[in-house]
């Protein structure tokens, strides 16, 4: 897969599944392996779903768009999106065993983020307009 | 469309949730209401079997943290089973099994109710 696809869905946590297919069928296409795949499918999903939780608090009206690249062994995944950016970078992921003591809920989708992807880079295009990218090694 | 079900039996006192599907930001509510449901009918001990489960995320993660606590709290637990190794890897690499018991069996799950000793 050298050619970009993307796939434009509204800010629902119904289009999550529509976003996980997209991941699925271009990379498994690409001939990435089962395992590459379910990884970048599930982190892919925890950035879509902060941005529908945290950015646009449910409203549905809003749109994420998500391109998919292969390119230099690197499985690049670009989300953009408008409205408050955040960067997952600066959040610090829980001590573990703090968060199960004191039995909190939430806060894991960055966690897990950093465990299947290999970088995660925030960036700013312009007032309103952010880009995230997700580069896992393949 | 993709889907989520829960399909309850018991053994006894112990109320099985079989999860069959996806479960993310989108369906974890169908699992905190069912939760819910039986806890509202003072009942604590739950097993959990994930055995036609193929995908969560950490909103279904979430679900569970939700509901530990009470049902601990009331006598009972919220014991996991039969999960494939993608989704045990999941729960194993954030560290659940420190918190949560997670049985290969549904068998096994419901005789640490039955016999906490053991």
């Amino acid at each position: 897969m050298e050619k970009e696809y993307k796939i434009s869905v509204t800010s629902s946590t119904k289009n999550l599944h529509k976003i996980r297919n997209f991941i699925e069928e271009t990379a498994l296409n690409s001939g990435i392996s089962r395992e590459k795949t379910d990884e970048i499918i599930l982190a892919v999903d925890e950035a879509c779903t902060n941005i529908i939780k945290y950015t646009y608090k449910y409203e549905e009206k809003h749109k994420i768009s998500i391109k998919i690249k292969n390119k230099d062994n690197k499985l690049i995944v670009e989300i953009i999106y408008r409205g408050k950016g955040f960067d997952p970078n600066k959040v610090k992921s829980p001590d573990m065993k703090e968060y199960f003591n004191n039995y909190k809920v939430g806060g894991l989708g960055i966690p897990l983020m950093r465990k299947f992807v290999n970088k995660i880079e925030y960036n700013f295009i312009k007032p309103n307009l952010n880009k995230l990218i997700l580069v896992k090694q393949i | 469309m993709e889907e989520f079900n829960i399909t309850e039996t018991s053994t006894g006192k112990v109320k099985i949730l079989h999860l069959e599907g996806f479960l993310d930001a989108h369906t974890s509510a169908i699992l905190e209401n069912e939760i819910n449901k039986i806890f509202d009918k003072q009942e604590y001990s739950i097993v959990v079997n994930f055995n036609k489960l193929t995908y969560i995320s950490s909103a279904g993660l979430g679900v569970f943290m939700a509901f530990i606590e009470r049902a601990r709290q009331n006598g009972g637990d919220i014991k996991l089973c039969e999960m494939n190794n993608k989704i045990f890897n999941i729960f194993d690499m954030l560290g659940f099994p420190l918190l949560f018991e997670i049985y290969k069996t549904q068998e096994e799950a419901v005789e640490k109710f039955m016999n906490p000793k053991q």
